[in-house]
């Protein structure tokens, strides 16, 4: 069992740089934590989870769909000419990317999607290295490689081949790890905030949840759309063509289900013209609509939409009021 | 992949985050900044979008010289040496003062400051000004005369801790959207809301009072609640004695609007400006978020005035969570009216008519001779144009045609020069009466600072080169400066013009590039080792004593009548800015507001028979225009609202050119119009 220095980590990092399109911890220039190469600042492993979307590395903001030459000839986006191997995804992030891979590959395959997230490399940051000196959750799996902080160092465990052969070029300065202690105490991590979203979720599915609160919420949002741009398992992007010079370049961008253009009809009808719905919609889609299509929550609790919320009506908060009024104990 | 720390170059809140840049020089998004004391891990939804208009396919890349009535692409040497030549020509045959110059609150502090210095030190005319003309220059007369400085009083920090905000002709939400989540959030933790504003806009929901005032009333009815407060001894008396001077003549003034007197010109109910007034003035700390709403009115410093007389009256300054708090629209309109792109001062607001300031810029910047006569504004510059008393316009990043009221006034101003120069990054309505046009690059691809609405200077950074033959606004004026065979405008960098500007802005004295790398200062910062000042006249006013400015209501100047029955207002929407050049560009901002609008009370529409979306017209003594209706409980019966983002749906076409006596910002909140179907 390999337990590595953050020094050992970088190291390895810089010696399969010329491999890989590399996406890890650093810190930008105002100490903002953010996924990037090696050359775009100090390495940051320690603090949880990056503030971005962190499947923005295999859905960014726009990407390139295809040019079309003023001669009418079709060029598609080619895959970068590295796999990309991302490092610091949270425990929770893992399980993100998980259902992205499922959303992205069902009924149609999102080809540009699978460009980039084919071939790449996931390591997930866990264990005594949280925020504020706080504890992440142990993924055990659902990545290539995990490293486990024990306040110390880092220990390397791999779940799949790739993650093995990695493994492999790390050169640690200690080769053992007490794997089992952290486990526990990872295991041993409060679920109160899962309880809650499983609670809001039972309520908003047994319509426990008037219209009256959505309309107090919704009176809160301000439609800046960073819930949806902050969501690693947001997935809905806008479609547009540019011409540049005779050459239309189509592109995508993300969306945002709190837009009233999201949905609005060519005739200016909206079935979803108001904030209360829209916000109802936002919540209802990963608490109730999934569990419905796919059998569980596609709300994850990476706390991303709370923290990007400037009003506090991220998931979290939201949930933590429904259960609070409209549970069977709490209802008067 | 490179992600470069910028500010927003929308609205006036300030915000910070990364523009993420591919390595084909080209921004792929933004990220948010986790540290900034007012974005904080937040962007708006202009902000999101805010990279998307750089890589328009629309944007200027050219330099084109108008010939035989048709634009011809250039050389950069062929266009400036062209526009240096006929600068030359009008003002060696009609004088100095027959050129004007129009900064831009779009760009940055050192690119203002460069526009300033070029029209004084090299053209020797006052003739400089910008958009803050169109919003608040209102408050930069109003409270530079009753403080002594015309900015935002307080931090936007200070929202968290106020126990009441009184927010009157903001529509905060949308306008300075962080600043609005701001003032939810005070209130959801218990701050008292007063909303005073007849649309029910978002905040009004979340007020504990809704003041559905007439437009054009501010005076009253803050004059009414001045009478109420005298009348029940609410003053802050201690206060009164000892920080402000005039007290006697406001107490006077303010005696004949009682509440009834008031109710009357307002709208409103007696008791609801009683309630207004008590709850105010017996609030620990209390503030005023105000803008155009108060601004934009043929009486706008009367305005101003009023609020500054309430927050004196009830001791509400000099302490967090008080003040009298002007949002200012765009993203540098306080550092452009700060680097003196105004007519009447130089940077850090020094008088030009003071000979002992001109002395000092004539020594720093090397020249004789300054002009000490106030120059045009750009609004007035517009009627000498049309008058023929102007003649050549240089314009920097402004678009008077959609942003300046009556346009067909401007149009004919604009046809009747005999040179007009438009720098800029599209091809604006206003570039199409252009004889050069010089192609500027965007917030993206330079660098500089702003200067946030709290006075908070900060770094503006180059993500990407500009595209094609495009270049900076600061190297062209200093390419210009240089051709008109002045020395003293060269730098290698902005850095560099930043470091000018503290030597001979008292105010800026202690900003430099790296004091501010990270995050900005506030001014005033009068050297090096100073913090930076979050609240303005703590102890003691700018001017020394605050100055109590009695002012009389006075109704606007056109008010509604049987031919043009309705009164229209004009603003803006949460999802474009301004005359739309760059949101109207960008994807999704676009898709939200696709066409011009009317906002129309429902019982109004009913009685017109007009249903939701469908196209009326709406018409003023000054034109006509088409635009789609949007019937809404949300607007007062009587009142219609536009935007004038609209290049194909201009409200100004519909505003009316009268301006505020000393200001001279135009009354873009009330004019008379009608509507009518289309049959």
């Amino acid at each position: 069992m390999k337990s590595l220095t953050i020094t050992e980590i970088e190291q390895f990092l810089k010696s399969v740089e010329p491999e890989f399109d590399l996406r890890v911890p650093i810190r930008l220039h105002d100490g903002t934590r953010s996924l990037g190469g090696l050359n775009e600042g100090p390495l940051s492993l320690m603090g949880g989870k990056i503030p971005l979307k962190p499947t923005s590395v295999f859905f960014p903001q726009t990407e390139r769909v295809f040019t079309r030459e003023s001669d009418g000839e079709i060029k598609m986006e080619k895959p970068g000419e590295k796999p990309i191997l991302v490092v610091g995804y949270t425990a929770e992030d893992a399980d993100c990317l998980e259902f992205i891979d499922k959303f992205f590959s069902e009924n149609f395959r999102d080809d540009l999607y699978f460009q980039k997230r084919d071939g790449s490399v996931i390591m997930v940051v866990s264990g005594k290295c949280g925020p504020d000196g706080g504890f992440l959750k142990i993924a055990g799996g659902k990545c290539d490689l995990e490293l486990i902080c024990d306040g110390e160092r880092f220990i390397a465990q791999a779940y799949t081949e790739k993650g093995r052969q990695l493994e492999k070029k790390m050169k640690a300065s200690k080769e053992v790890g007490d794997i089992d202690s952290l486990k526990k105490m990872s295991d041993e991590l409060p679920d109160d905030d899962l309880k809650t979203i499983q609670k809001a979720s039972e309520l908003i599915l047994a319509e426990k949840v008037p219209d009256a609160f959505w309309v107090e919420i919704g009176d809160r949002c301000i439609a800046c759309t960073s819930c949806n741009y902050a969501c690693p398992t947001c997935t809905c992007f806008e479609v547009y063509d540019r011409v540049h010079d005779g050459t239309t370049v189509r592109e995508r961008m993300w969306d945002s289900c709190q837009l009233d253009g999201f949905m609005r009809e060519a005739s200016g009808h909206n079935p979803m013209g108001t904030e209360d719905i829209r916000t109802r919609r936002r919540i209802h889609h990963k608490l109730a609509a999934d569990v419905t299509r796919w059998g569980h929550l596609t709300c994850y609790l990476c706390g991303r939409c709370d923290d990007a919320c400037p009003t506090n009506i991220g998931i979290k908060s939201v949930s933590r009021m429904i259960v609070e009024r409209y549970s069977q104990a709490n209802e008067k | 992949m490179k992600k470069t720390l910028t500010t927003c170059p929308y609205c006036g809140t300030g915000c910070m985050y990364y523009l993420v840049s591919d390595e084909n020089n080209k921004i792929t998004g933004i990220e948010p900044t986790a540290n900034h004391p007012v974005s904080k891990n937040w962007v708006c939804v202009k902000g999101w979008n805010s990279f998307h208009f750089v890589n328009h396919p629309d944007r200027l890349k050219v330099p084109q010289i108008r010939k035989n009535g048709k634009m011809e692409q250039a050389t950069w040497n062929e266009a400036l040496d062209h526009v240096i030549a006929r600068l030359r020509e009008i003002r060696d045959k009609y004088g100095n003062d027959s050129i004007m110059f129009f900064s831009s609150a779009k760009t940055t502090n050192e690119e203002n400051y460069l526009m300033m210095k070029l029209a004084r030190a090299v053209f020797k005319t006052n003739n400089v000004d910008h958009c803050a003309r169109l919003c608040h220059a209102s408050t930069v007369v109003g409270l530079a005369t009753t403080f002594g400085s015309g900015a935002m009083t307080n931090s936007i920090s200070c929202v968290d801790e106020a126990d009441l905000i009184f927010v009157t002709g903001s529509n905060t939400t949308e306008q300075h959207p962080l600043i609005g989540t701001r003032i939810l959030n005070a209130v959801q933790k218990g701050a008292k809301l007063i909303v005073a504003d007849n649309r029910k806009i978002r905040l009004a929901r979340h007020a504990v009072l809704h003041l559905k005032h007439k437009n054009g009333t501010d005076v009253a009815l803050a004059n009414a609640m001045m009478n109420v407060i005298i009348g029940e001894g609410l003053e802050d008396k201690e206060f009164v004695a000892n920080r402000t001077e005039n007290y006697e003549n406001l107490k006077k003034t303010v005696e004949k609007y009682t509440p009834e007197y008031a109710a009357e010109i307002t709208g409103l109910k007696p008791e609801e400006i009683i309630e207004a007034a008590r709850m105010f003035a017996k609030a620990k700390k209390a503030m005023i978020i105000y803008s155009m709403g108060i601004t934009q009115h043929s009486h706008g410093v009367d305005n101003v005035k009023s609020m500054a007389n309430l927050v004196m009256l009830t001791g509400n300054l000099g302490k967090p969570g008080t003040g009298v708090n002007p949002l200012r629209g765009q993203n540098n309109v306080q550092g452009a009216c700060d680097m003196g792109a105004l007519p009447n001062v130089y940077s850090g607001y020094q008088k030009v008519t003071e000979e002992n300031i001109r002395a000092r810029f004539e020594k720093a910047w090397g020249v004789e001779n300054l002009p000490s006569n106030v120059g045009y504004t750009v609004t007035t510059a517009i009627n000498a144009a049309a008058e023929g008393k102007l003649k050549a316009i240089y314009i920097m990043g402004e678009n008077p045609m959609m942003s300046d009221p009556d346009q067909n006034h401007v149009r004919e101003a604009l046809e009747k020069l005999e040179f007009l120069v438009v720098q800029d990054i599209f091809p604006t309505p206003t570039a199409k009466f252009a004889h050069v046009v010089l192609p500027a690059s965007s917030y993206a691809e330079k660098d500089g600072t702003f200067t946030s609405t709290e006075r908070r200077v900060q770094r503006v950074r180059k993500a990407i080169d500009p595209p094609g033959q495009s270049r900076s606004d600061w190297e062209i004026l200093c390419d210009v400066a240089e051709r008109m065979g002045y020395k003293q405008m060269k730098y290698k960098n902005p850095g560099e013009i930043m470091d000018e500007i503290a030597s001979v802005t008292p105010i800026y004295g202690g900003i430099s590039f790296d004091r501010i790398d990270q995050l900005g200062l506030q001014w005033p910062c009068p050297d090096k080792n100073h913090p930076g000042t979050p609240v303005l006249h703590v102890g003691k006013f700018t001017r020394g004593l605050g100055l109590f400015c009695a002012v009389e209501y006075k109704p606007s100047m056109e008010l509604p009548d049987k031919e043009y029955p309705f009164c229209l207002s004009t603003g803006r929407c949460y999802f474009h800015f301004h005359t739309g050049t760059m949101t109207r560009r960008s994807r999704i901002l676009d898709r939200e507001e696709r066409f011009p609008f009317v906002e129309i009370n429902t019982s109004d529409a009913k009685n017109l028979g007009i249903r939701n979306r469908e196209y009326i017209m709406v018409a003023t003594r000054r034109g006509e225009v088409k635009a789609m209706a949007r019937v809404t409980d949300g607007i007062v019966p009587g009142v219609i609202f536009m935007t004038f983002h609209f290049e194909e749906g201009p409200a100004n076409l519909l505003t009316i050119n009268a301006l505020d006596p000393e200001a001279k910002i135009p009354e873009y909140k009330v004019c008379a119009a009608k509507v009518r179907k289309i049959s």
